[in-house]
């Protein structure tokens, strides 16, 4: 027996060393190095794009993690998880089934935040934390690494996300142009009632994305751009597009969002590009925002060609320049010209957003709740499009252009929901005359009055429910009649040339007649009888403007 | 392959303006996975005098600018160690780079590599060398794209498959370059082998006398 304790004991000692083989490699032991890359700022907007790997193939994480097993074994069921306090609680981000002494696995963070982020409207500084396990790490064994990044207000976009200090050319500059769509909110219910106003009221029934019909859609776009007229919206801006490599203030912009440019009546270029577009989208048309150095314009893709609107021919009184929606339209053009030049030369500095393009690639815009004051503050400016017969008053190198849109309603001034617009009756009127909107509110067909500054000369706008120019102008004349007021006319076609005579004296005018949806719009300009001949080249001046 | 793909087009896109619809390009793809997972991707092609002036002009001279591009269009990965190689002369270029992480795999430990294209048309050439040509949508029909994708010598069970949205992946099985016995296991069983003839042939000797 003595002689086999030897050869067990040999045959022992094997047993153990291979036992003490599987121990030293059991799963437990190991280590891993990780390499993070993370985003810098986070957009609240385009939290949709985050949280979907597949929107512009996986562009946009929160973070990547380089992990490399750098232990000897194999190890099992490596678990990476993250979390960001006060948004999203611990969630498993994979699970790598074996990594291989060596291997590396990349892994991104695409991470779903609350639909709630869409309503953050300031900025903050948050923190991530990663844990990564495996089959039997310990305590020790878990890697636990954590980083900062900043989460932006809702409506602030960045252009790029490259570093200022790492741009290397206008490709980077505009690294984020997709996100742009993020912010064309065609689904918010605010957007969507405003449309169905300009459908409705401005337009008197649209069908661009029915019949394809350019012609029909350019009426749509400018119809927009009145609406934005009407409505005594105008250009404000904080700060712009970039111009060049080196401007890096702007690398940034805080955007309103498309409800808040409808509701707050002033918008820059970006923000009237997203809201025309916005618009145009729920209309079912393919909205495009140009982007070029300094500046952002809207239009839209049809039949395979593009259009496009200067919409911040709006511009404001107390900025001069405005321009009409013909003349918005024509520049957009003209810009539109010189884009499609430079971007066929594949200068990178003209680029463009087709939305729904991007929206199809996972960029998809916020959520927005319906709000009840918002609304509200829509039906005031829909409101403002009919009351006082929606003239509007614009600046124009030194004169002033009168936009007229017909009021059908007969007279109702009530205006909110009975009014209708048209085609517009314009004419330029110089600048320091005074106008009034419904200036007698007794006389309703009495729509506008301009006055010169010395009162010498004054423009009348009467809206009358009437067949042909004949019957308005007796409609006018018994009206006038009730009031004291005498007039003798005379018609040639669709001028008029007459008297007004009361206690105060005769008015010499001469008048323009147009029919419109359901009535007659009336364009007097006159003078005091005894004024009228030295006025008459101002006064024929503003007749002729009469467009 | 997802993202080589995009970045290959995105690599193009650049110059396209001036060239689209002239004469198509074609470009060679190949992508060799090791055993562990990396990939080591090579891009080359040849081009007329036209589009080798504008790819001179707006990325052949700026190699910073070619790898941020391929960066751009390739987001997910983690790249390093590339190479431009130009041959002025012929007006052909070759990039190459190292790609990590380049497969997936899953909770099952099957490996995965995404082709990121729906009923991709693949040639098999060998047990573990593949071929796609493709023409991507983006490049107007004037990009002709021949990829050749290797997965590694000890890949096991592959097979071309479909992920959840309908697009082809391949799934294969790898073992671990550093399994099977260690060095400690095999002396252990050598030991424990000899110990065993060893109390054998006493055991045998024993019953002879």
């Amino acid at each position: 027996m003595k002689k086999l304790v030897i050869p067990l004991l040999v045959s022992g000692l094997g047993l153990l060393i291979i036992g003490a083989s599987f121990l030293f490699s059991a799963k437990g032991s190991g280590s891993l190095d990780i390499d993070i890359v993370k985003t810098a700022t986070l957009m609240p907007a385009a939290h949709n794009v985050y949280a979907n790997e597949e929107a512009l193939d996986g562009k946009y994480y929160l973070f990547k993690a380089k992990i490399t097993n750098t232990s000897k074994s194999t190890l099992e069921d490596v678990t990476v998880r993250y979390r960001i306090p006060g948004y999203i609680e611990w969630t498993e981000l994979d699970v790598i089934g074996e990594m291989f002494s060596g291997q590396t696995a990349s892994v991104r963070c695409y991470p779903k935040f609350p639909e709630s982020i869409a309503e953050k409207m300031t900025e903050s500084s948050e923190k991530a934390e990663i844990e990564i396990s495996w089959d039997g790490a310990s305590e020790d064994d878990m890697i636990e690494e954590e980083f900062g990044f900043r989460i932006s207000s809702r409506g602030e976009y960045m252009f790029t996300n490259i570093p200022a200090s790492e741009i290397a050319g206008w490709a980077d500059v505009y690294n984020n142009d997709a996100l742009l769509a993020c912010y064309v909110t065609p689904n918010d219910p605010i957007v969507q009632y405003y449309t169905q106003n300009i459908q409705e009221k401005i337009l008197m029934g649209e069908a661009a994305s029915v019949t394809k019909d350019p012609n029909e859609a350019i009426r749509f776009l400018t119809g927009i751009y009145n609406a934005t007229i009407l409505s005594h919206m105008v250009y404000s801006g904080t700060k712009g597009i970039p111009e060049s490599l080196q401007d890096v203030s702007k690398f940034s912009q805080k955007n309103r969002l498309p409800r808040e440019v409808i509701t707050g009546n002033t918008g820059l270029c970006l923000e009237l590009s997203l809201l025309y577009a916005s618009v145009l989208s729920n209309a079912g048309l393919d909205p495009i925002i140009f982007l070029v150095p300094g500046h952002a314009y809207p239009g839209f893709k049809l039949n395979g060609q593009y259009y496009a609107i200067e919409a911040t021919g709006i511009g404001g009184e107390g900025l001069g320049k405005i321009m009409s929606a013909d003349e918005a339209f024509q520049t957009g053009q003209k810009e539109l010209s010189e884009f499609i030049k430079m971007w066929q030369n594949g200068d990178p500095r003209y680029t463009m957003v087709d939305i729904h393009e991007v929206n199809q690639e996972g960029v998809t815009p916020m959520a927005l709740k319906d709000d009840a004051f918002l609304r509200k503050k829509v039906d005031d400016i829909v409101g403002s499009w009919s009351a006082a017969g929606t003239t509007t008053l614009v600046g124009n190198n030194g004169t002033q252009n009168t936009r007229l849109v017909s009021n059908t309603s007969g007279g109702n001034s009530s205006g909110a929901s009975s009014s209708s617009g048209g085609r517009a009756l314009s004419l330029a009127i110089p600048q320091g005359w005074q106008t009034l909107m419904r200036p007698a509110p007794q006389i309703p067909i009495l729509t506008a009055q301009a006055s010169s500054p010395d009162q010498s000369m004054s423009i009348s706008v009467y809206d009358v429910p009437a067949n042909n120019g004949a019957e308005a102008m007796n409609a006018i004349s018994s009206t006038l009649y009730n009031y004291g007021m005498s007039v003798e006319f005379q018609m040639d076609g669709s001028t008029v040339y007459g008297n007004t005579y009361s206690n105060e004296g005769t008015y010499t005018w001469v008048a323009k007649t147009l029919r419109k949806n359901g009535g007659i719009r009336v364009v007097a300009i006159g003078s005091p009888d005894y004024l009228f001949q030295s006025n008459s080249g101002t006064i024929n001046q503003l007749f002729n403007s009469i467009r | 392959m997802k993202n080589y793909r995009n970045f290959i087009t995105l690599l193009f896109v650049l110059f396209m303006g001036a060239v689209y619809g002239q004469q198509q390009m074609q470009q060679k793809i190949d992508m060799r996975i090791d055993s562990i997972g990396n990939a080591k991707i090579k891009l080359s092609m040849t081009m007329n005098a036209q589009q080798w002036q504008i790819w001179q002009g707006s990325l052949g001279n700026n190699p910073a600018a070619l790898k941020r591009e391929v960066e751009r269009g390739m987001p997910g990965y983690f790249l390093d160690d590339f190479k431009l190689e130009k041959d002025e002369m012929n007006r052909s270029f070759e990039l190459s780079l190292n790609a990590y992480g380049a497969c997936n795999i899953d909770k099952r430990g099957t490996w995965i590599v995404e082709t990121d294209q729906k009923n991709a048309n693949l040639t098999k050439l060998t047990e573990h060398k593949y071929m796609l040509v493709s023409s991507p949508i983006e490049s107007g029909g004037t990009i002709q794209q021949t990829y050749t994708i290797e997965l590694p010598e000890v890949a096991t069970n592959v097979k071309v498959d479909t992920d959840a949205y309908g697009k082809s992946i391949f799934k294969f099985k790898m073992k671990s370059p550093s399994g099977g016995f260690n060095l400690l296991r095999l002396s252990g069983l050598a030991l424990f082998v000899i110990g065993g003839i060893w109390t054998g042939g006493k055991l045998v000797s024993k019953s002879k006398s």
